[in-house]
């Protein structure tokens, strides 16, 4: 008990302590606003990916695709494990609109819109048909025409300050004209010896804003069928590129992908004498964070080397604490020596300093994690004000897909910033306590040491 | 005065070895912020100087769904110009390249004239193939000049090893140098009668594709991961042709490379003076669309880009000076420490008649001596480490197989490792104000001692 009490007269009585305290406030506030913030880029963004291709995704890196998918598709959909599934075509072609003199590469995606919604988070990335996102091929304006779902960053839309895109109340009515390359099974271009190539136009129907510019500036979803007409995929053995599954609440997501992964490899085995079974063997079944990986890794790869470069400026601020120590101890010699006369061992002064260490660093990490969650709690309306008044933004929102500052304070992230805070504090006064509790008792109270 | 302040602060230096505490943190914040600083700067420059070296100094672009036809009068008209060392046209498209085994790609197309182009950007620096001495460039498939093919950006037929971020060149050479391959772009002839909805896929499509078959004369690999990435260059009258053949050969911009003299000179002013003396004069009664045409610096064209990450690195910096303020911090405390524990030496120095305001001289001085220490020190390593980034960043690579920085993400190859001196300029400066700073306390504390009651002995 008295290694606490006088651990708190220590901390109440030496006012020096405060600046170990400030050192310890300061290092806690940057490392919790910074982190908070990387931390929610990165979550928002896993978030986004994750929304984008659902749970798990079995797909093929060549477009030339895969075959005998619907039959898979149907065993999947009878595991309790898995709550949707979507059959998709991926491919490249090439837009245009009537008259105009351009060209642009872009990604087509076909899909069954009722299938890809309940597999993926397809349907809260729609702006028009966010309501019935199972009619988004529809054209509101007229129904009767083929509609296309297009990449928010390939219309000649416009951004407010908040990232927010403007849209007209009503879909505008204009039409696209997509061409695709159709091949053949071996990957060789379809009908090579003709002039044409699988060219459709397609009516606007709504756009879709999944926050990754890779998907927003490039794809078009175009209903399933045309996409598999258009891209060669159709005929006696009709080929997709991947299969979407979202797994039932409460799936494990390696476990369910395992699964998947052992069904996949049976299906192969069981279909391998069929046409085209040379096909399935380029397949690959991963999970969404797998599937994703080259995506989010660099982000998360950023992440960590911040926080190494915090944990290098954290060192400054365990030298403050050792210094602060070494000052303390280097006037508490009496008290020690006191201490250590009265039978207390050297084990108890360690415990003794280790305690004060452990206050300064909690006060001092209570402090910067306060203000830190105050200058969160607050940072979307400083970052208004400041645009309001000078124009400035953090970050520059027709050029980022952000929106709002990350502010939502992770409790775990918080609590490992404070226990590191309270870590570095006894680490620094580590040296300083091992030295006193060295220190005999007839040498520190020697009248010339006092 | 000056050799006693000298003297003390020499024996603190070598009895008080806890300064080298301070000396070690000073150094490590600064090595810290020259190295983020110099690798951000080294990466806004390569980025400017990237695309400057593929673009040009200056572009005059022709507004969308228009080309600019005989050119060559324009061409020479710019490289008459005192300010100008080169010029050349681009004619620009998308397309998809067909590769082998179904390996579709989207690529942008680059139509452009060799070897004209050389004057603009080092194209032959480039290539992988390297152009036989004393030849320039060329689309050339063999000696005679006779059959033209046409170059393909390296990471548009190749990844880069997912390990080392580095591409199998020899296998790329072997693979496809020589190989014919199918690029098919296109233009509208009349879009009326297809519809998704109506017809079938093939049945009524007026999209006229434009096939182009050529081998692949050589790779283009520049470290930009954009150009390598998504471009195929080719012949700028092959790819002409194609798309206009009733237009002669056309372009879509025209690049410039100003000389030494127009790089000069502000860049606003030179392209003040192409558009109105150059541009202007060449395109009025050609084009009705003359004064539509864009006329402007590669460099403004990336302007938004560049201060997006500018302010990037300065709000990087500003969080990485408000965390090294701890600094001034730890400074303050091992002052202040040798204050208390050398009240008696102070008391001396001052009864033997030195003033209250040496003594605090003497102290700040001490606190800017470590300071420049410290920041030497830290240029020191802050320079080892920018020189010798790509050295570490492999070195964790092999040690850890965690790939830092890829082409992909970061856009470029090599992680630029040129020292920003104008950064250490300021971060030494900070650094030794920050330490004078953290001495001034403990200085003013050692000033006010009075000898008379330290010196007492009771």
């Amino acid at each position: 008990m008295y290694k606490l009490k006088l651990a708190i007269r220590y901390f109440l009585r030496r006012r020096i302590t405060s600046l170990a305290v400030v050192a310890v406030a300061l290092c806690v506030f940057i490392v919790v606003v910074v982190m908070t913030v990387m931390n929610g880029l990165v979550t928002e963004f896993r978030s986004k990916n994750h929304n984008f291709v659902g749970d798990c995704v079995i797909s093929t890196d060549s477009l030339v695709g895969f075959p005998y998918y619907a039959e898979f598709i149907a065993e999947l959909d009878k595991q309790n494990f898995v709550a949707a599934t979507s059959g998709a075509i991926r491919s490249f072609g090439l837009l245009t609109q009537p008259n105009a003199e351009w060209n642009l590469g872009v990604e087509i995606m076909g899909i069954n819109a009722a299938d890809h919604i309940g597999a993926t988070g397809f349907a809260k990335t729609l702006h028009y048909h966010a309501l019935d996102p199972e009619n988004v091929f529809i054209p509101s304006y007229n129904p009767t025409l083929a509609g296309c779902v297009v990449g928010i960053d390939l219309m000649p839309s416009q951004r407010n300050h908040s990232g927010e895109y403007y849209h007209n109340p009503n879909p505008p009515s204009y039409k696209l004209i997509i061409s695709c390359f159709p091949l053949t099974p071996r990957g060789g271009l379809a009908k090579a010896g003709t002039d044409l190539v699988n060219t459709l136009s397609f009516s606007y129907s709504d756009d879709t804003q999944s926050g990754l510019v890779k998907v927003d500036g490039r794809v078009i979803y175009v209903s399933f069928e045309y996409a598999q007409k258009m891209c060669g995929m159709s005929g006696e053995t009709p080929r997709i590129s991947a299969i979407y599954v979202k797994f039932a609440d409460g799936a494990a997501l390696d476990e369910s992908c395992d699964k998947v992964r052992q069904m996949w490899r049976d299906f192969v085995e069981a279909n391998k004498t069929r046409r085209q079974a040379f096909l399935l063997e380029n397949v690959s079944v991963q999970s969404w964070i797998e599937n994703r990986r080259s995506t989010i890794g660099p982000m998360e790869k950023e992440q960590t080397m911040l926080t190494l470069l915090f944990a290098m400026l954290g060192i400054i601020t365990v030298f403050v604490i050792f210094v602060v120590f070494y000052m303390i101890i280097s006037h508490k010699s009496k008290d020690i020596g006191i201490l250590r006369s009265i039978g207390v061992p050297g084990r108890g002064v360690v415990e003794l300093f280790t305690w004060f260490a452990v206050i300064v660093g909690a006060i001092g990490a209570g402090i910067g994690a306060a203000a830190g969650c105050g200058v969160l709690v607050k940072a979307n309306n400083i970052e208004d004000w400041l645009f309001a008044t000078f124009g400035f933004q953090i970050w520059d929102r027709s050029i980022y897909a952000i929106g709002d500052i990350p502010n939502k304070i992770e409790l775990h992230v918080l609590a490992v910033i404070i226990l590191s805070a309270i870590a570095a504090s006894v680490v620094g006064a580590l040296v300083p306590s091992i030295q006193a509790a060295r220190k005999r008792p007839a040498d520190a109270l020697q009248v010339n040491s006092l | 005065m000056s050799y006693l302040s000298f003297f003390l602060c020499l024996k603190y230096l070598r009895r008080r070895k806890i300064v080298f505490l301070s000396i070690a943190a000073v150094a490590m914040s600064c090595a810290l912020l020259i190295t983020v600083a110099s690798l951000f700067t080294g990466f806004i420059n390569a980025v400017e100087n990237g695309v400057g070296e593929h673009m040009g100094d200056i572009v005059i672009a022709a507004p969308s769904g228009t080309k600019i036809s005989g050119y060559d009068k324009l061409i020479d008209d710019l490289a008459a110009h005192p300010l100008i060392d080169g010029a050349t046209a681009v004619l620009e498209s998308q397309g998809l390249l067909h590769l082998p085994n179904g390996n579709v790609r989207a690529v942008r197309i680059w139509g452009i004239e060799l070897p004209r182009r050389t004057q603009v950007s080092p194209v032959e620096e480039f290539l992988i193939n390297p152009t036989p001495e004393g030849r320039s460039p060329s689309f050339a498939l063999d000696t005679d000049g006779g059959e033209l093919g046409g170059f393909v950006g390296i990471g548009v037929v190749a990844k880069p090893d997912d390990r080392t971020d580095e591409y199998d060149i020899a296998g790329v050479r072997s693979e496809f140098l020589g190989h014919k391959v199918t690029l098919t772009t296109g233009t509208v002839v009349d879009t009326a009668s297809i519809s998704a909805g109506a017809e079938s896929a093939s049945s009524g499509a007026r999209f006229k594709r434009k096939t182009l078959k050529f081998s692949i004369a050589n790779v283009v690999y520049s470290g930009m991961y954009e150009f390598d990435r998504n471009f195929v260059f080719l012949p700028i009258s092959m790819l002409s042709e194609k798309l206009y053949p009733d237009r002669g050969n056309v372009a879509g911009m025209i690049q410039i490379r100003l000389s030494e003299a127009g790089q000069d000179k502000p860049i606003d002013e030179v392209v003040k003076e192409v558009e109105e003396n150059v541009w202007l004069p060449f395109a009025k009664g050609r084009f009705n669309w003359a004064r539509y045409a864009k006329v402007e610096s590669s460099k403004k064209m990336q302007a938004r880009l560049i201060a997006e990450y500018k302010k990037q690195m300065a709000m990087l910096m500003l969080i990485f000076g408000v965390v090294s303020g701890g600094v001034v911090i730890l400074i303050f405390c091992i002052f202040y420490l040798i204050v208390m524990t050398k009240q008696k030496d102070i008391a001396i120095v001052k009864s033997c008649g030195l003033g209250s305001g040496a003594v605090a001289t003497m102290f700040v001085l001490f606190g800017f001596a470590v300071g420049a220490a410290g920041s030497a020190l830290g240029v020191g390593l802050g320079c080892l480490v920018t020189k010798n980034v790509n050295t570490v960043e492999q070195w964790i690579s092999m040690a850890l197989g965690l790939k830092i920085w890829k082409s992909s993400t970061y856009m470029f190859s090599r992680i630029p490792n040129e020292v920003d001196w104008t950064s250490v300029v300021w971060i030494v400066a900070a650094a030794v104000v920050a330490a004078g700073v953290g001495a001034l306390i403990p200085a003013i504390a050692a000033a006010r001692l009075k000898p008379v009651e330290i010196l007492r002995y009771e």
